[in-house]
């Protein structure tokens, strides 16, 4: 079909050095909890608690949520993170991130994220920094 | 969980090693985790993109990976010596791919008294491996313990 739509992407030539993105926020229910606790088969001692890596993994969805392209990452390489203040069936997230470095590969670029997740009340209740591994803009 | 043996900082030893069971990790693990966090991304959702690329076939989500094997060693560690999270440093050095079957071994690898009187903090270092035995993850996770009443 002639027209179709391209789907944009960024790529590491896109990234651009620290500037601040923030995503949308959700809401953290109990079938989140539920949910994640059918994934890792953990119990919770506590039905109002969320387990404490929901927050990190859902901010990377949120990151899906920013009115811009996805960036193409071929791979995310590791992190670093802090949990500092619980969060419970209730709280709201969102993510505000910045890149922070960028350095050129054979194969692609890492760029590292820096990460910090916030509530309903503005307090970073988690922050960090993430690795990834994002694909050069293939030749025209 | 009540009944369970409530473990003191005091409790656990430095050295201390830990061996998960294993667990098989499906499509459906994925798909729920996709739901779940909202990361739709192609890596983990398209099979025809991901035949192409450098991996082959559609992988799991590296915190997909952390999430099970935190559940894992869960599993193993009596009662609540791996209190709530404080900090991770991860490093995911390999794909899990659907069919991959993991496991954790860990091991305590440092226990700091801190400034806090009513509890220290512990250090883990985990590793978690496939069915070939490669590490596909690993790396640390600090714990708040409570210590034991005076």
């Amino acid at each position: 079909m002639a027209g179709a739509p391209v789907e944009r992407r960024l790529y590491f030539e896109d990234v651009r050095m620290n500037v601040p993105l923030e995503t949308p926020a959700v809401t953290l229910t109990e079938t989140h909890t539920a949910l994640f606790g059918s994934l890792t088969l953990s119990r919770p001692t506590d039905p109002g608690a969320i387990p404490d890596l929901i927050p990190l993994c859902m901010s990377s969805g949120l990151g899906w949520r920013v009115p811009q392209p996805p960036l193409v990452v071929l791979a995310f390489m590791g992190f670093e993170w802090r949990f500092l203040k619980a969060t419970r069936v209730g709280d709201t997230i969102r993510s505000v991130s910045k890149t922070v470095v960028k350095r050129s590969m054979k194969e692609g670029g890492v760029v590292i994220e820096e990460r910090s997740i916030l509530n309903q009340h503005g307090e970073v209740v988690q922050s960090g920094r993430l690795t990834l591994l994002v694909a050069k803009r293939p030749p025209a | 969980m009540s009944g369970e043996p409530v473990v003191y900082f005091e409790d656990i030893q430095l050295g201390e090693q830990y061996t998960s069971p294993g667990r098989t990790v499906t499509e459906a693990d994925i798909v729920i985790f996709a739901g779940l966090s909202g990361d739709y991304n192609v890596l983990h959702t398209d099979a025809e993109h991901m035949k192409a690329s450098l991996f082959g076939a559609r992988i799991a989500h590296g915190l997909l990976g952390l999430s099970i094997q935190q559940g894992l060693l869960d599993r193993v560690v009596p009662g609540q010596a791996v209190g709530p999270l404080a900090a991770v440093k991860w490093k995911f050095k390999g794909p899990i791919k659907i069919g991959d079957t993991i496991h954790v071994e860990a091991r305590v690898a440092a226990k700091k008294e801190g400034e806090r009187t009513d509890a220290g903090v512990i250090t883990v270092e985990r590793r978690v491996l496939n069915q070939r035995g490669e590490v596909v993850q690993e790396g640390e996770t600090d714990h708040v313990v409570s210590r034991r009443p005076i």
